[in-house]
């Protein structure tokens, strides 16, 4: 439905000019949670007010349904917008809010009213339709800027981080009324966020962005045990990571005691384990085995990371399931064996740096 | 019981004292004067100025009305009204003058980047700092008959004889709307500073062309700020007497120049006062009507 073709948008002329997308390419398919994620400045807002259309491209295409809209005004293009301070209007009550891009197409007072009716309904807001926008609370407030860029029935519905102004319990709320509101509506959301529990909570797909470029484009599962870098591997969940070798089949961890079959070309490569697959016992089968000193554990609720130091002074976080019986199989100061299972390890090409 | 009575009673006492000095200077400065002009409005003139004490409706009489000195008949003072009338319409020409000058230029400097907006401000306030006969001497320069324009068109053959525009009431407005465009282009450039334009990207978001976001979006947002640059225009416009002095000489006289004369040549300080009472009440009126529009507002 909406396809990104080379998109590079460069701001500043001449040696001052400062890439902030580079030949960014993907494709959304109708009726799909996509989520932009990455850290401030990986360009993902700028790639938002691309598709908005608030800024053109340097250079590419912005193709939805057939028709490149990549210079279309946004106010002629079937995308709305809900803003991260969610701009409403101050002078209009939500009513009038929420019904102000039919009233600027003109439609007919009656058909407008109906719609805003339906939409304060979706939002759950009927009862504020007469306040000024100043008079809600940050809440209410992302539920009418919801509700006004929905009115239009746009074809796409961009969020710019709409949920980092609330605060936590409100925000789980919020995760789970946008993707309710998703389905019912049937609509394709593209949704920025730099909060990686967000983006995999709610997303069909998520795109990982770094540095202008687009780092990988995956199912937030696909995302968690398969990243395609070292990039994405750091950014989505904890993760530990250690260098290793691949020499003749077998992959070589220098401070373990046992090698594993690998089906990898030989050479450098850096070894990822989740720190909750690590295992805080040896003698398991099919694992890498090492042992390492127990610097500290940190309580969390419902499990302790137990930071771990190898002999080598290499770092390595595993994370311990609390509540277990028998409790937690080490203490701090303790030298114990450590396992790394080998369906867990996942191989990333070696980087500089 | 009775020492929280006295307790109470001493610190009704303190906030008297404390409030004492504003009521002395209000009464002294702002109510005094003024019921000394409603009292003189209702004395007899007398012979070489000042009043006799007698009550007399005269001056309010003759605020409208004129008495012929032969037959006692009444009929409705054309000078006066003319001069009301020119008053009010001088100083709504004016307004709506600043305002078509004044809304650009506030929007022009409330657009530019922060560091150059002070420099532009500096520019509109220089004015402010110079005298008010200098200014106004300048625009005369200016536009009399052997002034800058006139000497120019002649020079390239636009004209053939100088244009008369010397005390006429182009002159005067001419003069009003120079000396009063900063009162209108500052509270202006406040209100538009305050925008914030993320509300036009969105409306622009929302299918709102440009012109529907100015009139739905941009032009409600900042009304109140132009609505106080009208009234800040307005209210001195009416009763203006150096510039309609200057400009307008005897030909072109304002309210403030027909208050002034009663007090002087006209020896008529009742008159002068009732005149003077008149103008007030007509500032009165532009007052309500600014604090309805924007009480209304916020009605909304």
């Amino acid at each position: 439905m909406l396809d990104l073709r080379n998109l590079t948008k460069r701001f500043g002329k001449g040696d001052s000019a400062v890439t902030a997308l580079h030949e960014v390419s993907f494709s959304i398919t109708e009726g799909e949670f996509f989520t932009l994620l990455g850290p401030s400045g990986c360009g993902k807002t700028t790639l938002l007010r691309l598709i908005a259309g608030f800024e053109p491209p340097t250079s590419g295409a912005l193709v939805l349904d057939g028709r490149d809209i990549a210079h279309t005004p946004p106010n002629r293009r079937p995308v709305n917008t809900v803003f991260q301070n969610y701009a409403l209007f101050p002078h209009l009550t939500v009513a009038e809010n929420v019904g102000f891009a039919l009233g600027a197409q003109g439609r007919p007072k009656v058909e407008i009213a109906e719609t805003v009716t339906r939409m304060l309904d979706l939002v759950q807001l009927s009862h504020l339709a007469q306040r000024k926008s100043g008079e809600l609370s940050g809440g209410q407030q992302q539920r009418v800027a919801l509700a006004r860029a929905l009115a239009p029935k746009p074809r796409i519905l961009l969020l710019d981080e709409p949920l980092s102004a609330l605060d936590m319990k409100l925000r789980k709320e919020m995760q789970v009324e946008l993707k309710r509101l998703q389905q019912e509506t049937g609509l394709t959301f593209i949704f920025v966020t730099h909060d990686q529990e967000e983006a995999l909570t709610m997303s069909d797909r998520i795109a990982v962005m770094g540095g202008g470029r687009i780092q990988q484009i995956a199912s937030p599962r696909e995302l968690y045990d398969q990243p395609a870098n070292r990039f994405v591997a750091g950014f989505i969940g904890e993760t530990n990571f250690l260098a290793a070798t691949c020499a003749a089949g077998r992959l070589i961890l220098p401070q373990a005691a046992t090698t594993l079959p690998v089906a990898h070309a030989d050479g450098p490569v850096t070894l990822m384990v989740r720190p909750e697959h690590v295992v805080l016992a040896g003698a398991q089968p099919d694992a890498l085995t090492l042992t390492a000193q127990v610097d500290r554990l940190v309580y969390f609720g419902t499990d302790t990371h137990v930071h771990l130091h190898l002999a080598d002074g290499c770092t390595l976080v595993a994370r311990v399931q609390n509540g277990l019986r028998g409790g937690l199989p080490c203490r701090q100061g303790e030298t114990i064996p450590v396992s790394l299972p080998g369906d867990a390890l996942h191989l990333l090409p070696q980087e500089a740096g | 019981m009775d020492a929280q009575a006295q307790e109470i009673r001493s610190d009704t006492l303190r906030r008297w004292g404390l409030a004492l000095p504003a009521v002395t200077i209000i009464t002294l400065f702002s109510i005094l004067p003024l019921v000394v002009v409603v009292i003189y409005s209702f004395l007899a003139p007398g012979d070489f100025g000042g009043v006799r004490w007698q009550l007399s409706v005269e001056g309010w009489f003759s605020v409208l009305f004129e008495r012929d000195i032969f037959d006692d008949t009444v009929t409705l003072s054309d000078a006066h009204l003319t001069i009301l009338g020119r008053s009010v319409a001088l100083s709504l020409a004016t307004t709506v003058i600043t305002l078509i000058l004044g809304v650009p230029t506030a929007w022009f400097i409330a657009t530019r980047p922060a560091r150059q907006r002070a420099f532009w401000l500096f520019l509109i306030t220089i004015p402010f700092w110079t005298n008010l006969l200098v200014r106004t001497i300048a625009v005369q320069e200016m536009i009399r008959s052997e002034g800058v324009f006139n000497n120019l068109f002649l020079s390239v053959g636009l004209i053939d004889a100088p244009i008369q525009m010397m005390f006429t009431n182009f002159a005067v407005l001419v003069g009003m709307a120079y000396v009063f465009l900063p009162l209108m282009v500052l509270p202006v450039y406040a209100a538009i500073e305050k925008f914030d334009f993320r509300l036009a990207e969105a409306s622009y978001d929302l299918y709102a062309s440009r012109l529907y976001c100015l009139r739905k979006v941009i032009l409600p947002l900042v009304r109140p700020g132009i609505i106080a640059g009208s009234i800040l225009v307005f209210v001195p416009s009416l009763g203006a007497y150096v510039t309609p002095r200057i400009m307008g000489g005897g030909k072109s006289m304002m309210l403030g120049n027909l208050i002034e004369m009663q007090f002087g040549q006209g020896r008529n300080w009742p008159l002068g006062a009732a005149l003077s009472l008149t103008l007030t009440a007509l500032v009165l009126v532009a007052l309500v009507w600014y604090t309805r529009l924007t009480a209304g507002k916020r009605r909304g």
